[in-house]
């Protein structure tokens, strides 16, 4: 088998580096978007976390189905569950949207919490959890307006403390109506400048203060565990390592499985995006992850591997991998559900609405003539056709109708959805179980009907603008297949 | 600015309004802090509007008003009345003290936005000192010195005829910007840290620089007893006040059960050594000045401060202080049942590390007392 040589070589790899973003949960896409039933009503939940600790969230809540009288939310951490929570927000009816309630709640520290969502109304109340994961993740840089601001201040500030310590060394002192001679002069302006060189190194100290405080959030800010993939066995298995010494140290809560797996990784190459594959690698050490590797054409990969700890800490960690040639013929998945796909290339005119699956059936995406704004719930609905034009019927898919993963041609947006959203569903599941969780136990499905509806649907807003690739996968006569579909967002 | 006679008490000399607003404004900023500690110790959550934020912009504004005003009317009222004034930017006349608020008042305006940006960048800072708070802060104690600044100028000119009534003003005053200086220092003098070196090297670095200082100034008998007196008042007042009333916490995670708003520590033993500062203030000879002096006060204060704070450490850190008379269990809702303060333990210290971190406090003591001199006799002399 002869090796293509590398799409970009070196600079490539390099470039991926830095575009490449860690996220919490998902990559450049922090916002929670998560559609569900709190008992008796369907409910859409949009979480915006502020990206620093404490910090301050914003929750929307849209009642759907029923009107509501009351919605309540409250942050639950997973340490102290709802014993530890503060008393629940009212939040407020949003004027012009029926059936919408929003409010701003705060998050003290860093971790993993759920938004507990109450729905009061005609048909009694209903609760659920959204699960959400609290970090820093940003570092606000002062605006030019701002610091100019604060600079006019602050030197207004100085100059009127060194022209009070200049009036005070100079006439404080004189009994009323005592002209000031020259050597009280001399002496006001000695007291000036020595005030003046405090003030300096005080300047200085505040300055050194203030990177000091910096540097110490910069300390806190969010870092996904560090990993290596590489390949190993001649290129037939892929190996995903987690190195981090905080896990090794297990100062990390174990993984849970989510949908079944304690890894859901993704390999896209790049530039293009026209290779895809969803494996679940298995793991006898909780360290080392092993997956066959599927029959990838050659070429550099954005590979993300999403995870989810005991406290519902969901996160994604990233990496690159070069893949050398066609794996082996003799390929055997690891896992059943274990997936890959090769497509065209992502250019800049794509704009796809239809998508051939393997067995011949047509998934369609249902948008109309709707454009996809950035930051605005997107219409991501989509149907499934058999070969013989009449609706496909689905089946659950590790307990989903649908998965969903969506990546922006830079490699700086990766999520991985489902038709509850963004969420980890095992974080939930743990957190409507009170945070009780164990890695074994595999956390409920919550679809275990053989047959679905051919339509299937993703809560999602797409973080910025750009071209973006989405792949969804569903299961059809046992198989799983994908669609791939690109898009811009304004 | 003549001091006012009042018509009713012939020979008695009356408080000028603009230093009724000072001092009024110098107790609402530190009222409003210690009530703003407590708040974010019980409710932790806040807002623009709270009666704690309230309080502290109400001393801002009290202060910033009526001294810009004492300067427009002392600037264009006419030469009569700038006789006891400092002249500023070769226009604007007013007491020392009226430009020393209007200075705390755009120090405090200039935290607003600087704390504004602090917490979208870095989270909110839920620790006393951070670099806005500290703007912050040297705008509410600016505000207190300046009244302070304005009750001794009234003081010293006045003379040896100055009233009780200055002389208890000047008190008052003195003791509230002493408060502050114990209040922005109290993440170091905790329970917990009665018996660690630190408690004593920042207690000795800054306390006899302020008893000192502003005993120095005063024409009490028992200035720093005084001084230190009103700081107890205040803080006893605060300790048992504010369990009194209802409140619980709307932040979470919630480690504590919390009812009502938690009051301070009980405050420092500062009457002892106060007292003994008094004593030889009263009785050292004219000789015994600077340095010398200075050794004297430091190492006093050292050790009188030293044995009447780490006995009373190991008591309040006992199951004996539990009560609403110390308000040893006043933990706030966040404070983890696994901490020190929690467990009444104190840290562990290494005996060398103690013996040197007490030596370093002894010398402090000196210094900031012999600075403390320095600054007092220039404060006793101010009559503008």
């Amino acid at each position: 088998m002869s090796r293509p040589p590398l799409p970009n070589g070196l600079a490539a790899l390099a470039a991926l580096a830095v575009l490449v973003i860690a996220g919490v949960g998902h990559v450049g896409s922090p916002d929670v978007y998560f559609r569900g039933a709190a008992g008796p009503y369907d409910v859409g939940v949009v979480i915006r976390p502020p990206g620093v600790v404490p910090g301050q969230l914003d929750v929307v809540v849209q009642v759907s189905n029923e009107p509501a009288a009351q919605v309540t939310v409250q942050p639950v951490l997973w340490e102290t569950g709802a014993d530890g929570a503060p008393p629940p927000d009212l939040a407020a009816p949003v004027p012009g949207e029926a059936g919408a309630f929003a409010t701003r709640l705060w998050l003290m520290t860093s971790g993993s919490y759920s938004i507990r969502v109450v729905v009061s109304g005609t048909r009694g109340t209903g609760t659920v959890d959204v699960p959400v994961v609290s970090a820093a993740t940003r570092e606000l840089p002062m605006s030019p307006a701002l610091g100019a601001l604060l600079l006019a201040l602050g030197a207004f500030l100085v100059f009127g403390l060194l022209s009070i310590i200049g009036a005070g060394a100079r006439e404080a002192t004189l009994d009323p109506g005592v002209p000031v001679d020259a050597p009280r002069r001399r002496r006001a302006r000695v007291a000036v400048c020595s005030a003046a060189a405090i003030f300096a190194l005080a300047l200085l100290g505040g300055n050194a203060w203030w990177n000091h405080s910096a540097r110490a959030y910069r300390r806190i800010i969010y870092k996904p565990l560090a990993s290596r993939v590489s390949l190993a066995d001649s290129g037939r298995v892929l190996q995903f390592v987690i190195t981090d010494s905080r896990w090794r140290q297990h100062e990390e809560t174990p993984l849970v499985r989510d949908h079944g797996k304690l890894v859901h990784f993704f390999l896209i190459r790049a530039p293009g995006m026209d290779a895809f594959a969803h494996l679940h690698p298995v793991t006898s050490d909780s360290n080392d992850f092993r997956v066959a590797l599927p029959p990838l054409p050659a070429g550099t990969y954005h590979t993300y591997a999403d995870i989810v700890h005991r406290s519902g800490y969901a996160e994604t960690l990233v990496d690159t991998l070069v893949i050398g040639g066609q794996g082996s013929p003799a390929f055997s998945p690891t896992d059943s559900d274990d997936s890959w796909i090769v497509s065209g290339a992502l250019t800049a005119a794509s704009d796809t609405r239809r998508a051939t699956l393997a067995d011949g059936s047509i998934m369609s995406w249902d948008r109309g003539d709707t454009s996809l704004v950035a930051n605005v719930i997107a219409p991501l609905h989509f149907t499934v056709t058999a070969p013989d034009t009449r609706p496909a019927v689905l089946q659950p898919y590790m307990g989903m109708s649908a998965h969903a993963m969506i990546a922006r041609d830079d490699g700086s947006v990766f999520v991985h959805l489902h038709p509850m959203g963004t969420i980890a569903m095992a974080a939930q599941s743990i957190f409507s179980r009170g945070g009780d969780s164990t890695r074994d136990a595999p956390l409920p499905m919550p679809m275990t009907s053989a047959t679905l509806p051919d339509t299937v649907s993703f809560p999602y807003a797409f973080p910025k603008a750009g071209h973006y690739r989405i792949w969804v996968q569903v299961r059809r006569a046992g198989r799983v297949l994908t669609g791939s579909f690109d898009a811009r967002v304004r | 600015m003549k001091p006012h006679r009042r018509a009713s008490g012939e020979g008695t000399i009356g408080v000028p309004w603009y230093l009724s607003a000072a001092l009024l404004a110098s107790l609402c900023v530190i009222v409003g802090v210690m009530w703003d500690i407590s708040w974010h110790s019980t409710i932790g959550r806040d807002t623009f509007w709270t009666p704690a934020h309230m309080a502290i912009y109400a001393g801002g504004l009290i202060a910033g008003l009526s001294c810009g005003w004492l300067v427009l009317a002392t600037t264009f009222g006419g030469a009569a009345s700038r006789g006891d004034t400092v002249r500023f930017w070769r226009v604007f006349h007013a007491p020392l003290g009226a430009w020393v608020c209007i200075w705390g008042t755009f120090a405090m305006l200039t935290s607003a936005p600087f704390d504004n940006w602090w917490h979208n960048a870095y989270g909110l800072d839920v620790q006393i000192l951070s670099p806005p708070h500290t703007v912050l802060a040297l705008g509410i104690a600016a505000i207190q010195l300046g009244a302070l600044l304005m009750t001794l100028a009234l003081q010293n000119r006045a003379g040896a005829a100055a009233t009780q009534r200055y002389r208890v003003l000047y008190a008052a005053a003195a003791g509230l910007l002493f408060l502050n200086a114990t209040i922005m220092t109290t993440e170091y003098h905790r329970r917990v840290l009665m018996h660690t070196p630190q408690f004593y090297v920042v207690a000795c670095l800054v306390f006899p620089f302020y008893l000192v200082t502003l005993a120095r100034a005063s024409r009490l008998r028992w200035p720093t007893t005084s001084i230190a007196a009103v700081y107890t008042v205040v803080m006893l007042a605060m300790v048992w006040l504010l369990p009194l009333f209802p409140a619980t916490p709307r932040l979470g995670p919630i480690y504590q059960t919390v009812t009502h708003m938690v009051p301070p520590d009980f405050p420092l033993l500062l009457l002892a050594p106060a007292f003994v500062l008094d004593l030889i203030f009263q009785r050292a000879p004219d000789t015994l000045r600077g340095w010398r002096l200075a050794a004297l006060l430091g190492a006093v204060f050292f050790a009188v401060f030293f044995a009447a704070q780490w006995s009373f450490g190991s008591f309040y850190n006992s199951p004996a202080s539990e009560n609403w008379v110390f308000a040893s269990t006043n933990y706030y809702y966040a404070l983890p049942k696994t901490s020190y303060a929690y467990r009444h333990i104190f840290p562990p210290v290494r005996p060398a590390k103690l013996a040197g971190g007490l030596a370093l406090a002894a010398g402090l003591a000196v210094l900031s007392s012999r600075l403390g001199l320095a600054c007092g006799d220039w404060l006793r002399r101010v009559k503008r």
